[in-house]
């Protein structure tokens, strides 16, 4: 009886064993073959006059391999025995991953950055370099451009790079077959999309099963109409306003009012079935950012951009949000090139070179006048002339309400909270 | 000196006439070593690590205070009680669909009258080859009303057409469903091999002592099924209570829509490894603190079912 009990416990134990083993193999992860292979050992020792140097680049855009080959490829121009390998991340996973390389020593030489709280984590843990010394960071980017690298003492743990932005993408075709104009207010959008749901057109691409994208694109990218820019923003933060005051009612409230004009089963709309949605002529208009850009270049109609419009009594803001800046590991075994390759990203010959082989959709930061070449990202960039930006709500301060957040406009569109409800709910968590 | 190696010698060395020694230790210990260093020891070390919180470089022991906040902490507990929920209810779909309609197939692709078993037999086990995110994916497409729904209504059955995935009332459902699809090839190899190790002698002379086909499955079939159940039991509890993949596939790890579907798997790689989107900062010592109470609970209730259904030797 008692030998059987043993073989008993040994056979549960080998059973469960795979769950809590999967904490640590993943973490073995970063060890896989292509991350390992940083091929930089051999070359050293025996020319030390002329070494190579190879810097592999951490990244969360899968997409932008060709765009940032070219961009290292003129960097060659500029330091011939450094060789940098652009190693990107499939997105979701990239904090992750990032982590998990970080934590077993197998990070990356230099690293896309995330803003605010998550790169100041990353910093405070001793993975970021301190960048602040890197020449012509602090003069040729403005204030509010630093702030998302920026730790409150003021240092700055990674060099600016792109930012994104937030609007409606349309169909011109539609737009024109339906005699329909670019609307001005939030009332003439819920026309517009009247009159194509009446006329059998699906308005909208917008869904909600990832959950991501109908917060960060639709409602954040509304939301400045409603609250304003920065200076009101910081209200929030600060208490001084509450996150269920009548601005954030009325946020609730208009967006609920668009959930008849999405896909019929929204519900179950993912990110890349509104893309096929829109890029099909399916759907007219799409609430989206950006980065999507590129996917509508090849596009069989003619389309535009235009910023969501605000209620008629208030001004149209945009969302314009830093997204990318690139950084060092702090245990680089070639901490001189790294550095260097951040320099050069700070100086006006680098940030035009890298601003040309950005990814469509993607703008600089920097204080130099860049010209972009696409039309559409001109176009899309035109939407902040004259026009109050600010970095998406939630990423400077209150991090914390993103899921709540996510979750209130998801229930209003649902039908399942009224609009009070909705930010009563995310109001209720902070003190 | 010399005594206590000729001694060791005699225990442990090769010695074949001597099937009392111990030379089969050296068989073992490539294994146990590979055991030890991939399972037990990263196992323990999981143990360990959910009395710390932080992460690398900053990791502070705070004993089991991740396990009371797991517990007590409101935003914490929500969430694990929900996943565990979730958990069982996906659990309880598998051993309702998945591992009842397995004992079905088995009991049908043992009957030596029907025509076309081996056909069956590959349509049933083939979806166990696909890869999860395969399968998640392609049925995620199918479910969705906007690329089912043309296809639905001419079949005239539009009214099909539903976001399924979508409503919290349905998506973990159809989820569950899906991972039974999937998987249901499994049991049902296990069932058929049980059912055809069972002796002809005892159907016929059960047939000659006038039994119905009905009386032979619940008189003989199921009670000498009765150990595998119990493995398949344990198996799918086991598997089910890890999962995480199929739901990763088919909505997000966030458990979509408003955490419906969050299984205990995609609550421990929010907090452990991935952190919540998008802040993205893990917290590796609740989530080996999550991983360890379903170590425990698994072991117990493992323990439990295999002492039911075990035959009496």
């Amino acid at each position: 009886m008692k030998n059987r009990m043993l073989i008993v416990l040994l056979v549960v134990l080998l059973a469960v064993t795979p769950l809590l083993g999967a904490c640590q193999q993943s973490a073995l992860k970063p060890e896989q073959p292509e991350k390992a292979e940083t091929p930089e050992k051999p070359a050293e020792p025996e020319k030390p006059q002329k070494e190579k140097v190879e810097l592999t680049m951490g990244s969360w855009r899968a997409d932008d391999v060709a765009q940032m080959n070219n961009l290292i490829a003129a960097y060659k121009a500029v330091a011939p025995d450094v060789n940098i390998t652009f190693q990107p991340t499939n997105p979701p996973d990239y904090n992750a991953t990032l982590r998990l390389q970080l934590d077993s020593d197998t990070g990356p030489d230099l690293m896309y950055a995330r803003s605010y709280a998550t790169g100041q984590e990353l910093f405070n843990a001793g993975f970021f370099a301190d960048c602040t010394d890197i020449p012509g960071l602090m003069d040729n980017f403005t204030a509010s451009n630093l702030a998302p690298w920026q730790m409150p003492d003021g240092k700055m743990f990674a060099v600016p790079f792109a930012a994104v932005s937030h609007a409606v993408y349309y169909n011109k075709d539609i737009f024109a077959a339906q005699g329909l104009s670019v609307p001005a207010t939030w009332d003439e959008f819920i026309e517009v999309c009247q009159t194509l749901k009446d006329n059998g057109i699906t308005p909208l691409a917008n869904g909600v099963a990832d959950e991501w994208d109908i917060l960060e694109c639709f409602f954040l990218g509304m939301l400045p109409n409603y609250v304003g820019g920065a200076d009101q923003r910081v209200l929030y933060e600060k208490g001084d306003k509450k996150l269920n005051d009548e601005n954030f009612v009325n946020a609730y409230t208009d967006i609920a009012e668009v959930a008849p004009f999405l896909p019929d089963g929204f519900e179950a709309v993912t990110y890349n079935d509104s893309q096929v949605l829109f890029n099909t002529q399916a759907a007219a208009m799409f609430m989206d950012g950006s980065w999507t850009l590129g996917v509508y270049a090849d596009a069989d109609f003619d389309w535009g951009v235009f910023a969501i419009p605000a209620r008629s009594a208030a001004d149209t803001a945009v969302t314009f949000h830093p997204d990318m800046a690139i950084t060092m590991n702090t245990k680089t075994a070639h901490p001189e090139e790294a550095k260097a390759f951040l320099a050069w990203l700070c100086t006006k010959e680098g940030a035009t070179t890298a601003s040309e082989n950005l990814p469509v959709g993607f703008f600089p930061m920097i204080n130099f006048e860049i010209q972009l070449e696409d039309v559409h990202a001109n176009e899309f960039l035109a939407l902040n002339l004259g026009k109050q930006t600010d970095a998406r709500f939630v990423w400077p301060a209150l991090m914390d309400l993103y899921s709540p957040m996510n979750q209130a406009v998801i229930g209003v569109l649902k039908g399942t909270m009224t609009p009070q409800q909705a930010a009563d709910s995310v109001a209720a968590l902070l003190p | 000196m010399q005594s206590s190696a000729k001694k060791t010698r005699l225990h442990l060395g090769a010695n074949s006439l001597n099937p009392k020694g111990l030379y089969w230790i050296w068989f073992m210990i490539p294994a146990l070593a590979f055991y030890v260093v991939f399972m037990a020891y990263p196992m323990l070390e999981s143990l360990r690590l959910s009395f710390f919180t932080g992460n690398y470089g900053n990791r502070v022991f705070v004993g089991f205070s991740n396990f009371i906040k797991l517990f007590s902490d409101s935003d914490h507990s929500e969430r694990f009680f929900n996943a565990f929920k979730n958990t069982a209810i996906f659990f309880a779909v598998h051993m309702l669909v998945q591992n009842v309609l397995g004992i079905v197939f088995a009991v049908l692709l043992t009957n030596t009258h029907m025509r076309g078993r081996k056909i069956y037999q590959t349509i049933i086990f083939v979806p166990t080859t696909f890869a999860v995110l395969v399968t998640g994916y392609l049925w995620k497409l199918l479910l969705s009303p906007v690329w089912s729904k043309p296809f639905l209504t001419g079949m005239g059955l539009g009214a099909l057409a539903k976001p399924w995935l979508g409503m919290e009332s349905t998506a973990l459902l159809f989820v569950s469903l899906v991972s039974c699809w999937q998987w249901i090839g499994i049991p049902t190899m296990m069932f058929v091999a049980a059912l055809r190790n069972i002796s002809e002698d005892i159907y016929e002379a059960a047939y000659i002592d006038g039994a119905t086909g009905w009386q032979v499955f619940w008189g003989i079939k199921l009670p000498l099924l009765k150990p595998i159940i119990g493995m398949i039991t344990i198996l799918t509890f086991v598997n089910n209570f890890n999962a995480f993949d199929i739901v990763f596939a088919m909505e997000n790890v966030n458990g979509a829509p408003g955490y419906s579907t969050d299984l205990i798997g995609t609550l421990f790689y929010r907090l452990g490894i991935a952190g919540q989107h998008p802040i993205g900062i893990p917290d590796p010592g609740m989530g080996a603190a999550v991983s360890t109470l379903i170590f425990i609970m698994l072991a117990i209730v493992s323990i439990l079912i295999l002492r039911r259904t075990e035959t009496k030797g």
